[in-house]
């Protein structure tokens, strides 16, 4: 549309630019329950809604149904339920990656909802959706309160 | 009851890479072809107001809205940014012309992916910061994870999706605004890499550069500006949760409720019966077959018999992404839903070139917001 174009690549300019930001993320009064139990006692943790009934994971400090306030907090444990999964075989700059990294959603039994982690302890061609699987625990000493502390889920034994 | 119509498309791209021009000079090309479609009016004084969808990051600025003005002749006028989706911009636009205060109003989006260096991190950045980025990772992950579990339960399958691929790229070979026109065949598909399994290289759109510029009207005014108004008969979007853990995993929830809204307002009672031709998301292969469900063009689970069947391609009971769709046309960020409205204006005005379409007066457009969002919006466009 202009009127002059550029017909020599060599005389394409660009200048280049990087965007620094840094954040701190609350995690609230809900996700302060949720991460600390992981962390110290090993339990996931869900919030029901008194309203509903339903028992959401992770918690919520209100309902995204009713749009009423959580207060009554679950332990469901640490076991769960294959509900989809993915084999993601590049990484975020699209090169192949050595090992293939395994994603999956587990459901816990009464809960709605999930958790989306990692699955290890497994061939990829192993996994299915419905297969019983339990969290895999970081050491106490190397927890820090993320979502990471779980380090992946196994089948279970 | 006053009506809204499109009176004017311009369109850049689209492309691969653009390193001739900058998002400014795509934004003023497509603009002046669009205020030229549109009875060659001018920004300066013919239209009451301009809308440009847009988005920080992809941007590369922080407060973009106000790098917007200039190249689309609208400093010292009525101008305001939105972030979300080009539909969503074509619903805020149809929704002032709807107030009675606006006339005629100027609606741009546009894409340059080829600019970010690190687009997927972009991607990842969306993803809730505590429960989803630390566990890092490509974030199309996500894909991966939904294709699966609508496969599952809607017995659709990884072939169809590969039909899907080859459908729209080849359709894509017909368009002049497609960046990724290609004769590929299902084998092609099924024995690219394997990247977020169930999905393949070739079944992920890849990023393409352009802009497109609309110009929307009243019916006191469209006459006048236009030969052909193509009128916008509904318009819906919705959100269905930002949260991955309790989302819906097959179906695409929130282009059912946006469809509804739309279908509604258009006054349509069958979709699948009074809907000639469709442009849908198809960023990945499977989101096409799933939007078709969503939008009610065919039963649930039968998305995947209709490409099969040849009803979907060119020629068939309901062409679907006769543009090559995100597939064929590439990913170009928030003017992807605009890619699907473009496709749509000129199956309706007669103008699709070797692409055309017989005998349809009622498209169907629809966006999604990509990973990881559960939001898309719908537009029902008619030629009378
Ligand atoms: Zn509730």
């Amino acid at each position: 549309m202009a009127t002059e174009k550029i017909t020599d690549i060599r005389h394409m300019l660009h200048w280049p630019g990087h965007m620094e930001t840094d954040y701190i993320y609350t995690q609230g009064i809900a996700g302060e329950k949720f991460f600390s139990e992981i962390k110290e006692n090993e339990k996931i943790y869900g919030g029901r809604c008194n309203h509903c009934g339903q028992v959401f994971v992770p918690p919520r400090l209100y309902c995204e149904r009713c749009f009423r306030k959580i207060a009554e907090w679950r332990n469901l444990g640490s076991k769960g339920v294959v509900y989809t999964f993915t084999v993601v075989y590049i990484d975020i700059d699209g090169a192949k990656l050595d090992e293939p990294i395994m994603y999956a959603l587990i459901t816990f039994d009464g809960a709605e909802g999930g958790l989306i982690h990692r699955l290890g302890e497994i061939k990829p061609h192993e996994v299915q959706i419905g297969m019983p699987v339990e969290a895999v625990f970081r050491p106490q000493a190397e927890r820090t309160g993320s979502i990471n502390d779980i380090r992946y889920f196994k089948p279970q034994s | 009851m006053r009506e809204v119509a499109i009176v004017g498309v311009g369109s850049t791209g689209f492309r691969a890479v653009t390193p001739d021009v900058s998002y400014k000079e795509m934004m003023f090309e497509a603009a002046t072809r669009a205020y030229q479609d549109a009875g060659n009016i001018s920004p300066r004084k013919d239209i009451d107001a301009f809308i440009s969808v847009a988005e920080d990051y992809w941007e590369g600025f922080s407060i973009f809205d106000e790098f917007v003005p200039d190249q689309l002749g609208a400093v010292l006028r009525h101008l305001f940014t939105v972030c979300g989706d080009s539909i969503i911009g074509l619903s805020t636009a149809y929704m002032l012309i709807k107030t009675g205060h606006f006339d005629v109003v100027a609606l741009e989006s546009h894409g340059k992916p080829s600019d970010i260096l690190t687009l997927y991190d972009v991607v990842q950045f969306a993803m809730d910061p505590m429960l989803n980025r630390p566990l890092g990772g490509h974030p199309f992950f996500v894909a991966g994870l939904e294709m699966t579990r609508f496969l599952y339960e809607t017995g659709n399958t990884k072939e169809q999706c590969a039909m899907v691929v080859s459908k729209n790229r080849g359709n894509a070979l017909a368009n002049p605004y497609a960046a990724y026109g290609a004769d590929i065949d299902v084998d092609d598909v099924l024995c690219s890499n394997h990247q977020f399994y169930p999905l393949n290289q070739l079944d992920v759109s890849q990023p393409s550069d352009g802009g497109i510029v609309m110009i929307l009207a009243s019916n006191e005014v469209a006459a006048e500006l236009s030969d052909n108004p193509v009128w916008v008969k509904g318009v819906g979007w919705a959100v269905e949760t930002p949260s991955l853990e309790t989302r819906c995993w097959s179906d695409a929830v929130y282009a059912r409720i946006a469809a509804d809204m739309a279908y509604k307002k258009a006054g349509i009672g069958n979709p699948s019966r009074e809907v000639d031709f469709a442009e849908v998301d198809d960023l990945f292969s499977y989101k096409e077959l799933q939007h078709i469900e969503a939008l009610r063009l065919c039963r649930p689970g039968e998305a995947g018999l209709l490409v099969e069947e040849g009803e979907t391609w060119i020629g068939g009971s309901m062409p679907v992404n006769t543009s090559g769709g995100n597939l064929g046309m590439g990913w170009a960020l928030e003017a992807s839903g605009m890619q699907r409205l473009l496709e749509t204006v000129l199956q309706l005005r007669g103008e699709a070139g070797s692409r055309q379409l017989s005998d349809v007066d009622v498209g169907v457009a629809q966006s999604w917001r990509g990973v990881p969002t559960t939001t898309g919006a719908v537009a029902v466009l008619t030629n009378y």
